[in-house]
């Protein structure tokens, strides 16, 4: 009698060989996606065709790390992972720990491992990145000489600078021998001193792009001891060469920007540091002459010289001023002399003469007001205007108050 | 310091904060005197460096000679 075996034990059996099936547990297998399905819980279900058959794939969401890009169907890929027995449907599956592209896919692989190895060795650091110069007067260019990158890193240079002396590298960017051309490229260019190095080229596929993801152009980016400008294709690539270089511009027009400065504003600004200059100093000229002015004004007041002549002015004030007062008095005085000279003269005696008076002294010199004062016989001496009289009394008539006369002893004079 | 050994760019620094210095208030005359002294040399090592004379593109051919491109 055959044994009968339940389905689950039937497929547990299977699974047990699968799981201890050396080769299924790590397998690679290339296809075709379909049917795939990007879960929300981040599983990921697809297919995996060629023209032989199909098998069904799955990542789980803890697997997600082995897939750097976005699965389309149609795509075709390399997909690495175990075979195993999912026993609730009998079926088995590609569980998928890695997928990757294939073809290109293969070269963005390399491209990782460059990069990755290259940032090891510390290529990309920060602290290697030459700074580009602020005004560059002589630009290298290493691309092809045909094409319209060339063209527009000429374009926008000599827009900016028409004083730019531009050296072109013609070099050979895809292709065979592409990579040994760049590197020539750059190493002719560094050898002759210039200012900055653009290295770069338009866009294209990824394998037109490779060339700039070369370890050799990377080394020869790095060594280069003029600082490197890398334009590589559009925005959107990044080659390896751009992590190298000094600078990664987006595009070769950008790389043309950032190079060469903009050589009116650089000469508006030479001016215009003149200007402020010439400004700042005759300014400051001015001010200072306007502090002399005002010093020496103030010198000059403070100065003996001008005290001097301050006293000078003093003296001849009161000089002036004393030969004033002197005048005045001895105006004044004369005036008083006058007065006085006249009073005098209306008290004179002489004048008294000339009025028909006389001025009688005895023979004593005594003067003689009374009749008291002389008897009759004695001399008299009468003083007129021109001289004397010398007189005897005859007689002597007394004069009363009342005004009758009295007669003493005769005589009259 | 020895002046060749400028770049445009250093010397635009300097020109820079000569011209600030020289535009304070505070800074003394005599200073202001060498500071425009040293601003004028600047700007004409500037200017120098800023030859204006336009020139054609040149290539290297496969000699190694330059030609025009």
């Amino acid at each position: 009698m055959e044994r009968i075996y339940s389905v689950g034990q039937v497929n547990t059996y299977i699974r047990t060989m699968f799981t201890q099936d050396f080769m299924l547990r790590r397998i690679s297998v290339s296809g075709e996606v379909s049917n795939l399905k990007y879960h929300t819980s981040g599983h990921i279900y697809f297919s995996l065709k060629d023209v032989s058959g199909v098998i069904s794939c799955v990542m789980f969401a803890g697997a997600r790390r082995g897939l750097g890009f976005l699965m389309k169907n149609g795509q075709k890929v390399v997909v690495t992972g175990s075979v195993e027995v999912y026993e609730r449907d009998g079926r088995y599956q590609l569980y998928a720990k890695k997928i990757s592209l294939e073809g290109a896919g293969a070269l963005y692989e390399r491209f990782l491992a460059l990069k990755e190895e290259l940032e090891e060795m510390g290529m990309f650091s920060q602290q290697y990145k030459q700074p580009i110069p602020a005004y560059a007067r002589t630009l290298g260019v290493v691309t092809a000489p045909t094409g319209a990158a060339v063209q527009d890193i000429r374009n926008i240079a000599l827009r900016r600078n028409p004083f730019l002396q531009i050296i072109l590298y013609p070099a050979q960017v895809q292709g065979e021998g592409a990579k040994e051309s760049i590197v020539k490229g750059i190493e002719t260019l560094d050898a002759m001193g210039l200012d900055v190095i653009i290295v770069g080229r338009g866009g294209g596929s990824i394998e037109d792009l490779w060339a700039f993801n070369e370890e050799e152009v990377a080394r020869a980016i790095f060594n280069c001891t003029t600082p490197v400008i890398s334009a590589v294709g559009h925005e959107t690539d990044v080659t390896i060469a751009d992590y190298a270089a000094d600078l990664r511009a987006p595009t070769p027009s950008a790389a043309a920007e950032l190079a060469v400065a903009d050589v009116r504003g650089l000469l508006e600004q030479l001016a215009l540091c003149r200007r402020r200059m010439e400004h700042a100093l005759a300014s400051k000229t001015e001010a200072a002459r306007g502090r002399a002015r005002q010093c020496r004004m103030r010198l000059s007041y403070a100065s003996p010289e001008s005290r001097i002549r301050e006293k000078r002015q003093l003296l001849t004030d009161m000089e002036r001023r004393l030969q004033e007062k002197m005048t005045d008095r001895t105006r004044e005085y004369r005036h008083r002399f006058q007065l006085l000279a006249e009073r005098m003269r209306g008290l004179s005696p002489l004048e008294k003469l000339c009025q028909g008076y006389s001025y009688i002294r005895d023979d004593r010199g005594r003067t003689v007001t009374s009749i008291r004062q002389t008897h009759r016989g004695s001399m008299l001496e009468i003083r007129v205007t021109d001289g004397s009289i010398l007189a005897r009394v005859e007689e002597i008539r007394e004069e009363r108050a009342d005004g009758q006369e009295g007669t003493d002893s005769g005589g009259s004079i | 310091m020895d002046k060749k050994e400028l770049t445009v760019e250093e010397a635009f620094e300097l020109l820079d904060s000569v011209v600030e210095r020289l535009e304070d208030q505070e800074t003394p005359l005599e200073e202001s005197f060498a500071l425009y002294q040293r601003g004028m040399e600047l700007l004409k090592l500037c200017n120098e460096k800023i030859d204006t004379v336009e020139k054609k593109m040149m290539q290297v051919n496969q000699n190694g000679e330059l030609e025009e491109f």
